[in-house]
């Protein structure tokens, strides 16, 4: 199928960003098309969070094109990081942030409510909670616990689930393995892998090649803030050079 | 000495004082803005309800709503003037304190300027009759005000814990990060959370009217007192300022029976250091069960 053919969830056109003196992204483009699941993959420091942030308008400053479902959601912007994203949030964007942004106090279950606060998704929330716990059953018996009291897995999965809970299109996952241990971060990969994404993307940046060689669309390079070098998936990347 | 007299005073103040803890507490930990202008929104709304008796007519619930309505609106203002031009720049809690604080000043002498320094009066709400609860008299004012000050504060207790907005205000306390992450837009949530604690700070000052008067700067003293039992509950934390407003109100109500009403702020201060000495972050840290990060 060509390109042109399908339909782009998302289309980054010369994007940079960064934070205050320091410019993180140069000159990025990048287009995810509807249905896709595409690995990221690149070193600490090299760009993946900030691009995700960027896309939710949560960086510094930025510049560039942004369209998400063909709205423009990008601007060149100085100040203000996070004043937009309730507004992209609600344009279809669902990101699941690096490490822990949780609500502590908030349960297991109030806390998968606010991941479907759009308007939406909130009136369907009770099918989609169901959904979740079918993707991470061991969440079920801890649906009235405060998320502060849960282990680092568990708030993962939290983490995720509130993601997913969203009436998105694109999903951006940052590092969902992170800081777990490998028997964990395994399964929450693999549970990402098994959600059913239909007309929407996501993308998954992650450091652990192996996680995702062979079960994503493609796997695409992140050095130095610029996108290097894509590959579908059924190649093997591990033996060559990046 | 009465002991009984001293407790029913002690929870009438506590439910009062609460009220304005409440509101305080609410507005710093969600927003991240030390509301100054609370004493002007106290107030203001104290002569709304009395503008309410003088017009519309002297009935208990035409004087509490407009009270409530004028604080709600009161909110609002700070609100447009004090956290939607200012919240995204830098150093927005020192801003925003000076901001709150210019209105309350500009805002007390305005209404110095319109309705003149003599304090008005409201009329009694809750009639003039004495109930005897287990063999202690307690009149009627004091049983209205704290059964009104309950009641508000359930219903906006079980609002935030049951609806889709309590969600996103209670979210927006906890890490406004990952709030705007799902979603939630700091601005709109800044309008629900001033308008709330506007209405509350507009139910005190209906309620504490019936025991003093509506002046311009009669929001003063409630407003420190306010803010003191917020910090001694720990600031953003429900139960820390109910237990805190028990506190101080027992202290008050002792203070003024033992030594006399000019030594409550005394007595009162010393009580906060004291705490705030022993558990520095206010009495919730007891009752945070959940795990920072």
């Amino acid at each position: 199928m060509s390109d042109a053919a399908r339909n782009a969830v998302l289309d980054v056109r010369g994007l940079s960003a960064g934070w205050g003196p320091l410019r993180v992204i140069h000159d990025l483009d990048l287009t995810v098309f509807a249905g896709e699941r595409i690995g990221m993959v690149g070193l600490n420091g090299h760009g993946k969070s900030t691009l995700f942030q960027a896309i939710a308008g949560l960086t510094g400053w930025q510049r560039g094109s942004i369209l998400l479902n063909g709205f423009e959601v990008g601007r060149t912007r100085s100040q203000g990081p996070g004043r937009y994203t309730h507004q992209i949030v609600r344009r279809g964007l669902a990101l699941i942030p690096q490490g822990d942004e949780i609500f502590h106090g908030l349960t297991v279950e109030e806390h998968l409510d606010s991941g479907a606060y759009t308007k939406v998704a909130w009136k369907e929330r009770g099918p989609r909670k169901r959904k979740i716990l079918q993707i991470f059953p061991p969440l079920a018996k801890l649906m009235k616990t405060p998320v502060g009291r849960l282990s680092g897995g568990e708030r993962r999965m939290v983490s995720i689930g509130r993601g997913l809970m969203a009436d998105a299109d694109l999903f951006l996952v940052d590092e969902p393995s992170l800081g777990l241990a490998p028997k964990i971060g395994k399964s929450v990969v693999d549970a990402l892998m098994a959600v059913e994404l239909g007309s929407s993307a996501m993308v998954i940046a992650e450091q652990n090649l192996a996680l995702l060689e062979g079960r994503v669309d493609r796997i695409i390079g992140m050095h130095a803030g610029k996108l290097k070098g894509e590959a579908s998936a059924s190649k093997s990347l591990m033996g060559g050079h990046r | 000495m009465n002991w009984s007299f001293v407790l029913s005073n002690a929870i009438t103040l506590a439910c009062i004082y609460g009220t304005l803890a409440i509101g305080i507490s609410l507005t710093w930990s969600s927003l991240g803005l030390v509301n100054m202008a609370f004493g002007f929104i106290f107030a203001l709304s104290g002569y709304g309800a009395w503008l309410a008796s003088v017009n519309i007519a002297p009935q208990p619930a035409v004087v509490m709503a407009a009270g409530i309505l004028t604080g709600a609106l009161g909110g609002l203002f700070v609100c447009l003037l004090a956290f939607i031009p200012i919240h995204d720049k830098p150093n927005f809690p020192l801003r925003a304190l000076i901001a709150t604080l210019a209105i309350s000043l500009i805002g007390n002498q305005a209404l110095l300027w319109y309705f003149g320094p003599r304090a008005k009066s409201l009329p009694r709400l809750f009639g003039n009759w004495n109930a005897d609860i287990f063999g202690v008299v307690v009149t009627s004012d004091k049983l209205g005000a704290s059964a009104s000050a309950i009641v508000l504060l359930t219903l906006i207790l079980l609002w935030m814990r049951s609806s889709r907005r309590g969600l996103e205000i209670r979210a927006m306390m906890m890490n406004p990060h990952a709030a705007s992450i799902v979603g939630i837009g700091v601005r709109r949530t800044g309008f629900y959370v001033m308008a709330l604690t506007g209405s509350l700070a507009g139910l005190a000052s209906v309620l504490l009217a019936q025991t003093y008067y509506v002046a311009p700067f009669s929001g003063i003293t409630p407003m420190v007192k306010g803010l003191s039992i917020a910090l001694v509950g720990g600031l953003g934390s429900v139960p820390g300022a109910v237990i805190g407003a028990v506190i101080i109100g027992l202290n008050e109500a002792l203070t003024s029976t033992l030594l006399g009403g000019q030594y409550v702020l005394i007595t009162q201060f010393l009580l906060i250091i004291i705490v705030l000495l022993v558990r520095p972050r206010g009495i919730a840290g007891l009752l945070d069960k959940a795990r920072e990060a």
